[in-house]
């Protein structure tokens, strides 16, 4: 089971993100973005990580989704295989089309845009703009549904930290709300530590449509999500408040993801 | 250009026209060194490799008198661009720290994005990866006069600091930042930054033996050089004035993290590369005085000569060769290899990682050839445009500025006691210097590497945990209060060490090593200059008087092995309050152990040591209550404060502390109060102010709450109270259990039966979240 | 009648914009413009309304904070906006909040007490170099804005001419 981490110029997370594929006991290297876009036929799965690909130059992950390099992995998105996006990852396969999956399959519409934060609080913007910070996620989809989460059931809470300017979900796509929800496609959503939807800042950390954090594909083999489980993959890497910090040879929240990906694979086999 | 048989002021005249800084004597000594007239060209070399930024001329003579920079665990002291200390046999830290004042006071956001990008280049060409970065940051006053400006830059430096960092990738732990109006004109934008590296892949910033008999090639990598930064050298050692602002400009560099995050990828195939060979290369980044700065330094170091073809070097555009010379472009570095690695380093940069369509006109060029000579020589189309001796040319010059103690007429305030308390700490907790650092950090990308153990705000330093498999963290502080340097520049460089080696030992790390970053006025005045002697005194002191732990018995200094002198950080308005601004890297053998501030549990018992003096000179209260600076500044004690830092390493280390707070600005008070707010902020205390012993003992309320005499406040783990006094004592110290964590949501304080403070919980954390956020508004 | 003036600041880099470079790399090698394509360069557009003061000064006063000398140059533009003939513009904007103009607005009026602000608008403009003729060239334009240069679900374009 042989995992690529792809990097672009400009990724910043392909090295930790490539310890939690391998720590979960599949194998994986990293793939430069101007290697033969043919050779990632020979992988069963991939992972984008976050970073700045390209600067954000443009927009967060546009440049990056024309590369070659992503029309390859569009075909590897068709028969199934695994893809997720985190953070920059997320960006990038809005940008390619692959997320939220074009309505239209022929089409290969962007249907959707991550943009700038805005972070509201009563009905005020209070900041804008990049954030670092430890969010609180609710587990939206039922286990199975998609290939991150699935090994995760339905209602699941996980502390991750997020890292972007640029993760607040918005579309004039008609429907496309309805649908993500209909579908099963909402992922996770931001939450209070309780597990509660509070729409605004600081639980909506910045301000994407519906507290939306991640979201897949109609078939779910492609999962986009702001927040960063790498980070998050052991227990000491937990901010001091946390009770599970002090045991750290524990699995931290984020390892879950990489481990949903590792049975998806194993099941689709 | 002709200086031999002219009159100063003509040589004088010409200089300036030319743009060069130097002084009339400097050039009278480069052309009787040469026999000649140098050329312009010689000129623009010798002014930036002479400038107080690459040559330290004001300053060597006093660091080297005064400075420890060797110890037992020194792997390299300052010699090079970063210092190196082991963790253990195979790992070391490798730190460099430097300052962007002047820069960002013009561009606050280029400037400060180009101190990253400097100080990351100094510890990557070292062999290390780079794990971490602090900003120590000092705005002026953002209520005063100048509150706009102040403002602007503020909030500029902090962009430019995330901007560059986040792209980069590489964690900020943190820093402090301290507003206060002697930096109305002239900000201090310091930086420090970490990196690891293996003991046995260390690479050196110098020709390495035999590459003049071998000719070896020098080779320099990444952005086309252009004009940016030209003059940045001289521009960081002339005192600011406003008109000049729009010509300073034009020596800011323009950073891009976007290519350095590729250079770093690219650098570490280099680093296989020679792993895999079993070759030694010289490798060097271009940082101040540009590429004549990096090659001449590089062949000197080795005792080598150099010829250097500037046809060679990739450029933006057609520029003249003394600009070429000493531009401060950035993204650059340099490599001096033997041939037969040449192609396969050309192919890792122009191929692997493609830096031409990663960067308009970036690349790697072969630019010259180490020789056995003793000259640095530059072509450039068909003419010799430099010949100069090379050592000569980097050894630069030394003056013996001339010191005299200014006059510092201090007193101490005659204040009535407050009334309300509650009302007291709630300013306190909202003035600027004390309030939550959060709305900075949340910029900063504090998550990136997946290293973070303790994040900034969350305990005295940071700390991260950088190799997987292996249980040692590095912690990281920075510290210097401007408030008691201006009262006492002495007492503020001891204290500075004092503060950030506690903050260290407060999560548990034990301090390894020290950076300065020495920010004064304009040392050829000779006030300036004494401050700044005082406070190297100051440093070399605590630093020789707190040991370094595990080494007491040979009474072994902590040594400073990295650290940079800005001078001119002054306006026609006057200089800064002197600001010796110091990184303390501490190293834990198990990350795990540590601690944060924040309380943990209800019922737990707080402890203090460190007695209360009346030492609130340079104080939050004082200044903040009464607009007073006071004299007592508060000094080091040596042997009380190094029992202390042990002491509180040692209990971490036995697990016997659940929390452990430091006290500085604003003292007890502030502390207990900090620990209380920092995040979950869910529990109160109460404290029993009668509980505190020795010291100045009788004080008045104010003083024993807001005294900025150094200690620690500790919650002890229920059942490790007994075992805790007994450490404290058997170091000397006495044990002082002044209160309790409560699970009611107040901060109560009481003494002699009445209470004396009774705060509700949630709105000192307003006050305290607030007062950041507005003064940066 | 509102006698608001609307002030238009056209700001470009005078270093070379790796952003433009980019976008140009992108379109050329990426996207199959290279037969029609020359250049590509890029200028943020602030446009200003103010209902008092003199426009020219006010002009300056904004130029100073919202220019970076070091790095930009910029022309004022008052109650108008126009551009050179080389080129086909195409000026992008979010059609969803922009906090950051927002904020300017904020800074502009709070910060350094420029009252008589009553809007900010950013835009970026495209500035499109073709070797074809202008009918052809607009079309082109109109192609790259709706494939590269926005994301409709933020961003709404405008061909300035």
């Amino acid at each position: 089971m042989k995992i690529a981490v792809l990097q672009f110029p400009g990724t910043n997370c392909e090295f930790e993100t490539l310890v939690a594929v391998k720590a979960v006991g599949m194998e994986g290297e990293i793939f430069r973005w101007n290697r033969p876009a043919g050779e990632l036929s020979g992988f069963d799965g991939f992972v984008i990580p976050g970073g700045f690909s390209y600067q954000d130059r443009l927009r967060a992950g546009v440049i990056a989704s024309k590369e070659p390099v992503m029309s390859a992995l569009k075909e590897e998105a068709g028969i199934g295989k695994p893809i997720i996006g985190i953070c920059n990852g997320f960006q990038i396969l809005v940008e390619t089309g692959l997320l939220p999956g074009s309505i239209e399959k022929s089409s290969g519409n962007v249907d959707m845009a991550l943009a700038q934060n805005v972070m509201v609080s009563q009905g005020k913007i209070v900041r804008r703009g990049y954030y670092c910070d430890w969010v609180n996620l609710r587990h939206e989809a039922p286990s199975k549904r998609c290939s991150g989460s699935f090994a995760i059931e339905r209602g699941a809470l996980l502390k991750i930290p997020i890292a972007h300017g640029e993760g607040n979900l918005v579309t004039t796509t008609p429907g496309l709300m309805k649908k993500l929800n209909d579908e099963g496609q909402v992922v996770f959503r931001y939450c209070d530590k309780n597990g509660r939807i509070i729409d605004e800042f600081p639980f909506n950390v910045n301000g994407s449509t519906e507290s939306i954090a991640a979201i897949c594909n109609e078939p779910g083999n492609v999962l986009g999500m702001m927040p960063h489980p790498e980070r998050a993959f052991f227990a000491w890497q937990l901010p001091a408040f946390d009770p599970r910090k002090q045991r750290p040879d524990e699995p931290g929240p984020g390892r879950r993801v990489f481990e949903s990906m590792k049975r998806y694979i194993e099941v689709n086999a | 250009m002709k200086i031999i048989g002219l009159s100063d002021p003509q040589v004088q005249t010409s200089l300036r026209a030319a743009g060069i800084g130097m002084s009339v004597p400097e050039a009278r000594t480069i052309a009787g060194v040469l026999g000649r007239d140098p050329t312009l060209t010689e000129l623009f070399c010798y002014d930036a490799m002479w400038s107080e930024h690459c040559s330290y001329k004001s300053s060597r003579a006093t660091l080297k008198e005064f400075l420890p920079t060797d110890g037992p665990n020194v792997v390299m002291g300052p010699v090079e661009d970063s210092g190196i200390v082991a963790i253990d046999d195979k790992w070391c830290v490798v730190i460099s720290h430097e300052s962007h004042n002047h820069p960002s006071q013009i561009l606050p956001n280029e400037g400060a994005a180009t101190g990253i990008g400097g100080i990351v280049r100094d510890v990557n060409c070292m062999g290390a990866t780079v794990v971490a970065t602090a900003d120590p940051l000092r705005f002026g006053n953002p209520y005063g006069p100048k509150a706009n400006k102040v403002r602007w830059v503020a909030e500029g430096v902090v962009d430019g600091i995330w901007q560059y960092g986040n792209a980069l990738g590489v964690p900020n732990m943190g820093g402090d930042i301290v507003f206060n109006d002697s930096f109305d004109d002239n900000c201090l934008v310091n930086v420090v930054s970490i990196g690891i590296v293996r003991r046995d892949q260390i690479i050196r910033s110098r020709a390495p033996p035999l590459a003049g008999e071998k000719g070896y090639d020098v080779i320099l990598i990444g952005k086309p050089t252009d004009s940016s930064g030209l003059g940045g050298v001289t521009f960081a050692s002339e005192a600011l004035r406003e008109e000049d602002e729009e010509t300073n400009r034009g020596a800011v560099q323009i950073p891009d993290p976007f290519l350095k995050n590729v250079l770093f990828k690219a650098n570490d195939d280099l680093f296989r590369l020679v792993r895999e060979s079993g070759i030694e290369i010289g490798f060097k980044d271009l940082g101040g005085g540009g590429f004549t700065c990096a090659t001449s330094e590089m062949g000197s170091a080795g005792g080598f000569g150099m010829e250097i073809n500037l046809d060679d070097m990739h450029t933006a555009a057609d520029f003249p060769a003394e600009v070429l010379s000493i531009a401060e472009t950035q993204e650059r570095f340099l490599i001096v290899s033997p041939p037969e690695l040449r192609e396969k380093i050309l192919k890792i940069y122009n191929e692997d990682w493609d830096l031409p369509n990663v960067y308009e006109g970036a690349r790697a060029s072969v630019v010259g050839k180490i020789n056995t000579g003793d000259r640095f020589t530059v072509t450039h189309k068909g003419e010799m445009v430099c010949d100069v001796p090379i050592q000569h040319l980097t050894e630069g010059i030394r003056y013996n500025r001339l010191e005299l103690p200014r006059t510092i007429r201090v007193q101490e305030p005659d204040v009535a006691e407050p009334a309300d308390y509650n009302q007291v700490l709630l300013q306190i907790l909202r003035s600027p210097n004390i309030a939550s650092r959060e709305h900075v950090y949340r910029y900063y990308d504090t998550e990136v590497m997946g290293n973070a153990v303790i994040r900034p705000g969350e305990a005295d330093a940071g700390l991260i945990a950088p190799v997987r498999g292996e249980k040692f963290g590095i912690a990281l502080a920075v510290d210097s209060n401007p408030f008691y340097g201006r009262i006492s520049p002495y007492w503020g460089g001891a204290t500075a060490v004092a503060e950030a080696m506690r903050n260290v030992a407060a999560v548990g790390a034990v301090p390894s090593t020290l950076t300065d970053c020495l920010n004064y006025g304009n040392p050829e005045k000779p006030e300036a200059f004494w401050e700044f002697r005082e406070g190297v005194k100051g440093l070399a002191e605590s630093c020789k008087k707190l040991y370094l732990k595990g080494y007491e018995a040979q009474q072994q200094a902590v040594p400073i092995v990295s650290g940079n002198v800005s001078f001119y950080n002054e306006s026609p308005q006057g200089s800064v309050d002197p600001s010796p601004v110091v990184a303390c890297v501490g190293i834990m053998k198990d990350f795990s152990k540590a601690i944060t501030m924040d309380l943990k549990k209800a019922g737990d018992k707080l402890f203090l040591i460190g007695p209360r003096f009346d030492e609130l000179g340079g104080s939050e209260y004082y200044r903040t209550i009464f607009g007073e600076t006071g004299a007592n500044v508060p000094i080091v004690r040596f042997d009380l404060e190094r029992n202390m830092i042990y002491a509180v390493i040692d209990a971490i280390d036995e697990g016997l502390l659940a929390a452990a707070h430091d006290i500085s600005n604003g003292g007890l008070a502030a502390s207990v109060a900090e620990m209380a707010l920092t995040r979950p902020a869910r529990f109160g205390v109460e404290l029993d102010l009668d509980c505190v012993q020795g010291g100045d003992i009788g004080m008045r309320t104010d003083k024993l709450l807001f005294s900025e005499s150094s200690g620690f406040v500790l919650e002890a783990k229920a059942g490790s109270e007994a075992r805790l006094e007994e450490l404290l004592k058997s170091y000397s110290l006495e044990p002082m259990q002044i209160g309790i964590v409560t699970s009611k949501r107040r901060i109560v304080m009481s003494r002699a039966g009445e209470c004396v403070a009774d705060l509700d919980l949630d709105e000192a954390r307003n006050a305290w979240t607030a007062g950041l956020v507005e003064a940066m508004r | 009648m509102s006698m608001n003036r609307k002030i238009n600041l056209r700001v470009w880099l005078k270093i070379p914009d790796a952003e433009a470079a980019t976008v140009k790399n992108t379109l050329i090698r990426r996207l199959g413009f290279g037969n029609v394509l020359d250049d590509v360069k890029k200028e943020r557009l602030f446009s200003i309304e103010v209902d008092s003061g003199d426009p020219e000064e006010l002009a300056k006063s904004f130029a100073k904070e919202l220019v970076n000398e070091n790095k930009e140059s910029h022309i004022v533009l008052i109650d108008e906006l126009k551009f050179e003939e080389d080129y086909v513009p195409v000026k992008v904007a979010l059609h969803i909040e922009d906090g950051e103009a927002i904020s300017i607005r904020e800074r502009l009026r709070s910060r350094l007490g420029f009252e008589n602000v009553v809007d900010v608008k950013k835009a970026t403009v495209w500035k499109l170099y073709f070797n074809t003729l202008k009918p052809e060239a607009q079309i082109k334009a109109g192609e790259i804005a709706e494939r590269l240069l926005i994301n409709p679900h933020k961003d709404s374009y405008e061909i300035m001419i």
